[in-house]
């Protein structure tokens, strides 16, 4: 099987940050890329089946995800990578780090997904694709307003508008119906994954939104007990998407992270 | 063979508060069942099973199906019912279309209890499969990506668990996995029951003719309809098999057969509450639903807030489109002719008409009707 050719956007120098996205590739127009391409060499692929990157035909698990992502952290130039995972993202890295690859250096989750924490007929993460539309612009943003144009996060349809291309709107078809490909059942979860967190061995940074519906704080705060050793911090006037809604609060973060981990 | 008349009532629950279905944002998949009051639904299945046992009396074929949390439909699940027609009825074929294979974790269950009701009626079922889709994604948890796929391996297996009589077979397939299969008891019917699909679908129907499976359109109107039975008769012969029969094809439209045009109009009338009442559904659950149409198709159906809905649902445009025949008999039997000539052949017309604010006793009408005087015209027609 040929290895895969995942679109990857690139911006800066120096140590490789690598960017695990949520429910739409890394935009090349948000200011966090640039701020943080000011700290290392940000490397940011597409996961099959979003963007231009293609999906091998039974590539559809959580399981290939994972892999996928050993693959790119194998094909990146020199160890000591950073990587940073945001949302369903966050869970991708999650998963990548209890597998300790040799290349991780640090990690840093943000309002991720992917474990369960409370009992079971308590919903832990908003449903992405049973909500209505309106409800989880509401529950991922602070201020859906401060939303910045262009660039989506969850809760997208709410604000289609005829400003959209229609290039636009089919790419966010095709990342829609891969994220529901990988997510759907058990819903942004791996109901195994909150035991095996102890097995992560980098410096950890867990950061949230603290305006974070979707996922809420309290999640995250339960999250970085299970990840030994690691550091919660909170965002303040940001909801599932702080790198968005608040870049350069995200980045100060990640950089002090960075400086305090080198 | 001469044509058929088949009866297909979803048992809708038509008796909650306006202001209530107003309010809610899907009258399937999330309206509180506080509103379903157990003695309405009690005297709902007592009236169809009745007209099922008429239906049987009078010569006109039975369909169920089964859709799940909604006021559209009462029937939870469709081999239940079969299996309840099955006992009561005596005569008359008998078309589960279907349960939901694409919802349902274990096709092998389902090739048992569709075994069981063969031999309980003493081969008189056909089995039909439906892709699924919207809200039965939801009130199913069932990924609503890769159905197509799902839905013809869990038929590959049906079919396999059916025809097998030498102890357990394994399979372990993409979606699939059953390692010790070896459903009693076997049916009743050699070498299985008739497979029947309703889809429009043109890859899918392609594929069912292939199969020599019944294509079944739902509403389709006249272009849809012939444009799926047209490329249901183009694969085959693509793939150099024999032309289909008209038995091959069915066609499911609202109905109602009165004594005089003015009165079937007046009851038909009744029926489109099915579409612009009992359909309402949250976006999430509809346009915004992965997989609802392909990422190409995207733009076209956000944009326009897209529908597959009639727009116009008086009987007069529903009847114009091909999508209800109604009328007195002789008026019901022109419609279907017409039909049946502007789509090429068709063999199986489905007749929905006990639906919306269709009551028993106007429904017991239709049929009588429908058995005593459009059937045997039609039947004069095609033989």
């Amino acid at each position: 099987m040929k290895p895969l050719e995942p679109e990857i956007l690139r911006r800066g120098r120096g140590q490789p940050i690598l960017l695990i996205h949520g429910i739409h590739p890394v935009s090349p127009a948000a200011l966090f890329v640039d701020l943080l391409a000011k700290h290392g060499e940000v490397i940011a692929p597409s996961h099959p089946g979003f963007g231009a990157s293609p999906r091998p035909p039974d590539f559809d698990t959580m399981y290939d995800l994972v892999h996928g992502y050993l693959d790119v952290l194998d094909a990146i130039d020199g160890d000591g990578v950073t990587v940073i995972g945001f949302g369903f993202g966050g869970w991708i890295a999650a998963e990548l780090a209890t597998l300790r690859p040799r290349k991780l250096k640090r990690l840093v989750l943000v309002d991720a997904v992917g474990i369960k924490v409370s009992g079971r007929e308590q919903r832990d993460i908003v449903h992405f694709f049973n909500t209505a539309p309106d409800e989880l612009n509401r529950c991922a943003w602070h201020d859906p307003a401060s939303r910045p144009r262009g660039i989506y996060g969850l809760g997208w349809q709410a604000t289609i508008s005829d400003e959209m291309t229609d290039a636009e709107m089919i790419t966010m078809a095709l990342n829609w119906d891969s994220l529901c490909l990988y997510g759907w059942r058990p819903h942004m979860f791996n109901p195994q994954l909150a035991y095996w967190l102890r097995r992560i061995g980098v410096p950890t940074l867990v950061l949230w939104g603290g305006s974070d519906r979707i996922v809420t704080p309290d999640y995250g705060r339960a999250y970085s007990r299970l990840i030994p050793g690691s550091t919660f911090a909170v965002i303040e006037a940001a909801g599932h998407h702080p790198e968005l809604e608040r870049p350069r609060a995200f980045t100060d973060h990640v950089a002090s992270f960075l400086r305090a981990n080198p | 063979m001469p044509m058929e008349l088949w009866n297909h009532c979803e048992n809708p629950y038509p008796f909650v508060a306006a202001d209530v279905l107003d309010a809610a944002d899907a009258v399937r998949a999330s309206l509180p069942n506080i509103y379903c009051d157990p003695e309405i639904a009690a005297r709902l299945y007592d009236e169809v099973l009745a007209e099922y046992v008429r239906c049987d009396e009078i010569g006109l074929h039975i369909v169920t199906n089964e859709h799940h949390s909604g006021i559209n439909n009462l029937w939870a699940a469709s081999p239940v019912i079969t299996g309840i027609v099955a006992r009561l009825t005596r005569k008359v074929r008998i078309l589960s279309l279907g349960t939901l294979i694409t919802v349902r974790p274990d096709p092998v269950r389902v090739a048992e209890e569709y075994a069981t009701i063969d031999v309980l009626s003493r081969g008189r079922l056909d089995i039909g499969f439906v892709k699924s889709g919207a809200t039965e994604m939801v009130s199913g948890d069932a990924n609503p990506m890769r159905i197509r796929e799902r839905e013809w391996e869990a038929i590959d297996l049906i079919e396999k668990a059916l025809t097998s009589h030498d102890g357990p077979f394994s399979w372990e397939g993409k979606f699939f996995i059953h390692p010790h299969v070896n459903i009693w008891p076997r049916p009743y019917q050699q070498p299985r029951p008739e497979f029947w699909a309703a889809t429009s679908d043109m890859p899918t129907c392609a594929e069912l003719g292939r199969r020599g499976i019944v294509n079944t359109l739902l509403f389709g109107g006249y272009d849809r309809t012939k444009l799926a039975f047209d490329t249901y008769k183009k694969a085959r012969a693509d793939a150099g098999l024999p032309p289909p029969g008209e038995d091959r094809f069915s066609y499911m439209a609202f109905c109602y057969v009165g004594d005089t045009d003015a009165e079937a109009l007046r009851i038909g009338q009744k029926i489109p509450w099915f579409l612009t009442v009992s359909m309402k559904s949250a976006p999430q659950m509809a346009k915004f639903q992965p997989g609802n149409v392909t990422p190409e198709m995207a733009p076209a159906a956000w944009r326009a807030g897209f529908s597959k809905r009639p727009t116009d649902l008086s009987v007069e445009s529903l009847i114009a489109q091909g999508q209800m025949f109604c009328g007195n008999p002789d008026t019901v039997v022109r419609q279907i002719r017409e039909f049946r000539r502007r789509v090429g052949g068709v063999g199986r017309i489905i007749m929905m008409t006990r639906q919306g604010l269709v009551t028993h006793a106007e429904a017991m009408r239709s049929f009588s009707l429908a058995a005593k005087e459009v059937l045997p015209q039609l039947q004069m027609a095609t033989q």
